[in-house]
């Protein structure tokens, strides 16, 4: 009963003692973003691959649901890149003009670079901090110029499939500008230049307002 | 986790509800505590009662520290507490009307609700007084808009915008605390008790 006397000295020194405890918590970074745990879900799905024949697919068909982004530097992009790609190097990842591009939900988000190593880099950026919509070219360009723009020609023992693969990216090859002695045209079909798309970003929902008082 | 709701744990919907307990929680509490008294509340203007400046400081570190705590072990992501957005002018000029009615007339709008409960009728008249001001508030809004919607600072708090370290600021808050109630008990015991 002598202890009870004592409680409000208890209770204020347990107040003190518990504030200054938070002094003397050891600090840390704060994880932003998504978990590990989701990232690496994320990170072992097979949809965040597509193929080049999609993309190619995609491209030839006009199809408007996605950006292609070539994270390699801007020497390369200029030297040689897909059609209406938009060049964000990694070094400018998370800069303000490149985040209107990747943090939205309207379109997918298409990575890529010379193999899938830079690519890779930016989806896992990207991820981790929780964007929606992200995918990695495969094998990147060096993939895309031995299937879409030089198809090897399968032999006659391959089957049927691999011969329709083949024209088809043959003709894909073709809208692309490349030449086949066998097709007569005068020079490289001339590809359109189309303008970038127009990205909406999505806006951060307005917090409700709560109201309070005593 | 959490904040539950903004954190996608308690759909939005509930909102309302989980109010609606807490409402009836937080004014039984009032009641029980004998908030609904006005000389309770008054007290602490007068001197002799200091219940009011001791459960509100008390309140408040206990939440700092809990929330804080449960931040740094992850439970709750203060970032994503509301906070209410700092009119300045605003907020000094109601800060003294309001503090004018409280000494006058015993209660704050809380806890006069708590008292019209019960059947007191200075509340009654107390909050009748509350309606006539927000009825002249809001006929004579277009006056005193300039003063209402400027000065707007945004949703700050101290900790943003002077830069100072939370948890010496909780720390230093914890022992004004802890001092005011020393003060306040030794007031207490020197001045002759007042009944009520």
């Amino acid at each position: 009963m002598k202890f009870l006397s004592n409680r409000y000295l208890i209770l204020g020194a347990i107040l003190i003692i518990l504030a200054g405890g938070l002094l003397l918590l050891p600090k840390y970074e704060k994880q932003e973003g998504i978990r590990s745990k989701q990232l690496l879900s994320h990170a072992i799905s097979p949809e965040r691959y597509i193929s080049t024949d999609d993309i190619s697919h995609k491209i030839i068909s006009q199809d408007p649901s996605f950006i292609l982004v070539d994270v390699r530097d801007e020497e390369s992009y200029n030297n040689y890149s897909l059609p209406n790609a938009i060049n964000i190097p990694l070094s400018k990842l998370l800069d303000e003009d490149s985040l209107t591009y990747l943090n939205q939900d309207q379109f997918d988000v298409v990575f890529y670079s010379n193999n899938t190593f830079l690519a890779d880099q930016a989806w896992m950026l990207c991820d981790r901090l929780g964007f929606k919509n992200l995918h990695v070219l495969k094998g990147g360009l060096n993939t895309w110029y031995t299937t879409i723009i030089n198809p090897t020609k399968p032999n006659e023992a391959m089957p049927e499939t691999e011969f329709k693969l083949y024209s088809t990216r043959k003709a894909a090859s073709m809208y692309y500008g490349v030449a086949y002695p066998d097709q007569n045209f005068g020079n490289d079909l001339p590809t359109t230049p189309e303008t970038p798309k127009k990205v909406v970003t999505v806006e951060k929902k307005k917090k409700r307002k709560a109201e309070g008082g005593c | 986790m959490g904040p539950l709701i903004p954190g996608g744990y308690i759909p939005l919907e509930w909102d309302s509800i989980i109010a609606i307990f807490i409402g009836i929680a937080f004014g039984f509490v009032l009641e029980a505590s004998g908030f609904s008294s006005s000389r309770k509340l008054a007290g602490v203007f007068y001197g002799y009662d200091f219940a009011v400046l001791k459960v509100f400081f008390t309140a408040a570190a206990v939440s700092v520290i809990g929330i804080y705590y449960m931040d740094y072990l992850g439970y709750l992501d203060i970032s994503k507490l509301y906070v209410h957005p700092t009119y300045l002018w605003g907020a000094i000029i109601g800060g003294i009307i309001m503090g004018a009615g409280f000494v006058t007339g015993g209660f704050c709008p809380g806890t006069s609700l708590c008292a019209v409960a019960i059947g007191k009728l200075d509340a009654w008249i107390y909050v009748f007084g509350i309606m006539v001001g927000v009825f002249i508030f809001s006929e004579l809004f277009n006056l005193f808009e300039p003063i209402y919607d400027g000065y707007n600072f945004g949703n700050i708090t101290l900790i943003d915008s002077f830069g100072w370290n939370p948890y010496w600021v909780i720390f230093i808050f914890t022992i004004i605390a802890v001092l005011a109630f020393g003060i306040a008990d030794l007031v207490r015991k020197k001045i002759k008790s007042v009944f009520y």
